[in-house]
């Protein structure tokens, strides 16, 4: 569903924020991106999204290539970033429309997709008022529903929990193991270990812009009985 | 330091780093002469000075030049201090920060208010300092003149600066506490500028009795004083320059006076205006839900409209520089100024196709809204980054909102301007043909300007679309493209007006395609590669 060929990224400023990333998910999995601050986790997420290019490598979803063709290469996936900064002068519903027309979703899904996710995060009755009106997780819930209302093959998140509530937090893992059951593939960042611990069939570690580690936890953890935070912690020490 | 020098230098600080933020001059002198394209732009103003100047001379009066510059830069000020008082102290997002911190209410006005202070410091250079300078200047060095010129100068922005705050303070708090606030400041301020504009131009037409008017005139200072009735503060300025130590004093002391009533109320103002603004929540506008289908490219443009339309302050400015000649159409028609004889006279015959493809192509000219499209989104640029959309389309259906504004703009002032100047089919045609000529070069050329700039990190809405380099590039190429259309009209001279707009029209149109040649073949990477 996802494969991540030898990308860098190089910034203007020489900075190196990833380098020689490879990468492959497959189609069903869920994956966990974790890493401390400044590891190259959001600028990973920017290149596969589209958002920015990579200054090495290739990276296709569903076999088409972001960089050659990107709209193709857009339909397949969904994105959540980590601050819910949206063009909030606008109503909710206005918001999931346009998402819809993007993703070109009918009328009649697109009535059930918006009711069943904004149900579920309690934001339905809220959809007739603008946005800006809204709470921080609130908004959070208006992006991840119209993220999770075209029924996306691959749905990208960068820190989907921060600032959601305990009981949405735990819809959304819900959703998650759902989207994948159904056969959707789930990629996403966190800081919370227990998080990625106890969701993800795959754990991806980077550090220094570099992959340290990209398994299974099982794998990760056979040759000692440390939880992941105590790896991950091992793993990402500075010398 | 003292707080109120280090809030104001964080101000500052702030205002000129977005400035200069991303030039993309990665030699640093280069970075610094590019700092000084707005000085190209003071040439047109200059012209236009050494022309009044020469008028006023050939009367023998040339220091009428400053007093006739002064009115109309305070006039011009107030304008420009409106959308900015607005942005800088209702929606800039550092209020929450400020509030919290122990400093006086005052220090927080004013620290404000000298960010504001050296923008509109810099629109008072281009037509009043450029009048100090040549009056100083033509006809050998007035050295008192040119000193107590700058003096006078640097003091300029101040008046109009200061009556506009404590008009708009408790104006916005009351135009804001509704539920339809962001309505209500857009439209308050339009009438706030509309009864400006009324109450200039009936103080400027009030009849003197002709017996009053010949006295006037014999007396030493009988012109001066016709002209600055309008505002006396542009008497004491003109007769401080030419040297009256009374009149000096008596104009710094104007100002002196306005700063003291302003520090004396701007705890009250504070309080009652900023602080009850910015405790009113946001407005939770309650509608049905819908589900519609429209098309990526009707949604698209909506999305770029609504991001005007949202944000008082976009809103306010894209009203200011596209609808006031709207505006003030609206008003001269009403107070009798320009009636319907303009359309008899003989002597403006010629001329009328000329005012006419003129007018309707002045929201082309004055709006820069395609320059801003990517910086107005500010943080939420990535949404449409990671949409099925292509680079290409994104870019187009940018383009394609500032059209339907610009052009909504133009045809709103042509039927207008038709009521006073009657025009056969042919000649709307081709005034029409050239403004849409004008609007698609000017929207496309703009568009390269924000995607080489495009601005993203702004902390308050102003920044976004007037007090950047992205304005100032944009209304030079302005500058650029007349200078050439008027060696083109002078070089044609014999020709029909009709045909000179018609290969005026022509050259835009073929600029255009350049213009668009060169965003999708060669600004679409540019664009994927801008970083949200």
């Amino acid at each position: 569903m996802l494969v991540v060929k030898n990308v860098s990224k190089i910034y203007t400023n020489n900075k190196k924020a990833v380098d020689n990333l490879d990468l492959e998910i497959q189609k069903g999995e869920i994956i966990g991106f974790i890493g401390p601050n400044g590891a190259g986790k959001t600028t990973t997420i920017r290149m596969i999204t589209g958002m920015i290019a990579p200054t090495e490598g290739t990276i296709e979803i569903n076999g088409k290539d972001i960089a050659r063709e990107s709209v193709e290469a857009k339909k397949n996936f969904t994105f959540v970033p980590d601050h819910p900064t949206i063009f909030d002068a606008i109503k909710g519903i206005d918001y999931l429309n346009f998402i819809a027309d993007m993703y070109e979703v009918d009328l009649k899904q697109r009535k059930e997709q918006i009711e069943k996710y904004t149900r579920a995060f309690h934001i339905y009755d809220a959809l007739g008022q603008t946005i800006n009106s809204y709470s921080h997780g609130m908004k959070q819930k208006l992006l991840i529903s119209g993220a999770l209302l075209p029924n996306p093959n691959l749905f990208i998140l960068d820190e989907p929990m921060v600032g959601l509530d305990p009981h949405s937090a735990k819809i959304l893992k819900d959703i998650m193991r759902e989207h994948c059951e159904r056969g959707g593939t789930v990629f996403f960042s966190s800081h919370v270990l227990e998080v990625v611990e106890n969701l993800c069939h795959r754990v991806v570690i980077i550090h220094r812009g570099r992959p340290i580690a990209c398994d299974t936890l099982e794998n990760i953890k056979k040759s000692s009985s440390a939880t992941l935070e105590e790896i991950f912690l091992e793993m990402t020490k500075d010398e | 330091m003292n707080k109120f020098i280090s809030l104001t230098k964080i101000q500052v600080l702030d205002f000129f780093s977005k400035y200069t933020q991303k030039l993309n001059v990665k030699n640093k002198y280069l970075g610094i002469l590019v700092m000084f394209v707005p000085v190209l732009l003071v040439l047109p103003a200059a012209q236009l000075v050494l022309e009044l100047y020469h008028t006023f001379l050939m009367v023998g009066f040339p220091e009428l030049t400053i007093t006739y510059m002064y009115i109309a830069n305070t006039i011009l000020i107030v304008f420009s201090s409106i959308p900015l008082i607005i942005s800088i102290f209702f929606y800039a997002k550092d209020l929450r920060l400020i509030a919290t911190l122990p400093i006086r209410e005052d220090t927080i006005v004013f620290s404000k208010l000298a960010s504001i202070y050296i923008y509109l410091l810099v629109i008072s250079c281009f037509f009043l300092g450029n009048s100090i300078v040549l009056y100083g200047t033509i006809g050998g060095l007035k050295v008192v003149s040119l000193l107590v010129g700058i003096l006078a100068l640097l003091i300029s922005p101040l008046v109009p600066m200061i009556i506009a705050t404590i008009v708009l303070l408790p104006f916005m708090s009351v135009i804001g506490s509704g539920k339809r606030r962001n309505l209500m400041v857009v439209v308050g301020n339009l009438i706030l500028i509309g009864a400006i504009i009324f109450i200039q131009m009936i103080s400027s037409n009030i009849q003197m009795r002709p017996e009053e008017l010949n006295n006037l005139l014999l007396q030493q200072d009988g012109l001066l004083m016709v002209i600055g009735r309008r505002f006396p503060p542009s008497i004491w300025l003109t007769k401080m320059i030419e040297g009256s130590m009374l009149h000096g004093l008596l104009f710094i002391a104007f100002n002196f006076v306005l700063l003291w009533i302003l520090r004396g109320l701007a705890k009250t103002l504070y309080n009652r205006a900023l602080m009850k603004f910015n405790q009113e929540g946001a407005p939770a506008v309650r509608g049905k839900l819908y589900y519609k289908s429209k098309s990526k490219g009707f949604q698209m443009v909506r999305r770029h409209i609504n991001i005007i339309l949202g944000n008082p302050i976009f809103f306010l400015n894209t009203v200011l520089t596209i609808f006031v000649p709207i505006l003030m159409f609206v008003i001269v028609l009403f107070t009798g100024e320009v009636g319907m004889d303009i359309s008899k006279s003989e002597a403006l015959a010629s001329y009328r196709l000329f005012i006419y493809t003129a007018v309707i192509t002045t929201p082309a000219i004055l709006g820069s809204l395609s320059a801003t499209v990517i910086t107005r989104e500010g943080k939420a640029f990535w949404e449409t980054k990671v949409l099925p959309v292509s680079a290409k389309d994104n870019i187009r259906y940018r383009i394609y909102s500032t059209l339907v504004i610009k052009l909504m703009g133009s045809l709103i002032l042509g039927i207008l301007v038709l009521f006073v100047i009657p025009m056969d089919l042919t000649s709307i045609l081709i005034a029409m043909a050239f403004c849409i000529a004008a609007t698609l070069f000017f929207s496309s050329i703009d568009m390269i300007i924000n995607i080489e700039r495009p601005f993203l990190n702004w902390t308050n809405p102003t920044a976004a679309v007037k007090n950047n380099l992205n304005i100032l590039l944009s209304l030079l190429i302005r500058a650029i493209v007349g200078f050439l259309g008027y060696g083109l009209v002078k070089l044609l001279g014999g020709w029909q007006v009709s045909s000179i707009i018609l290969i005026l029209c022509g050259l835009l149109f073929v600029f255009y395609i350049i213009t668009r040649y060169v965003i999708y073949e060669m600004y679409v990477e540019k664009f994927i590669d801008i970083a949200p």
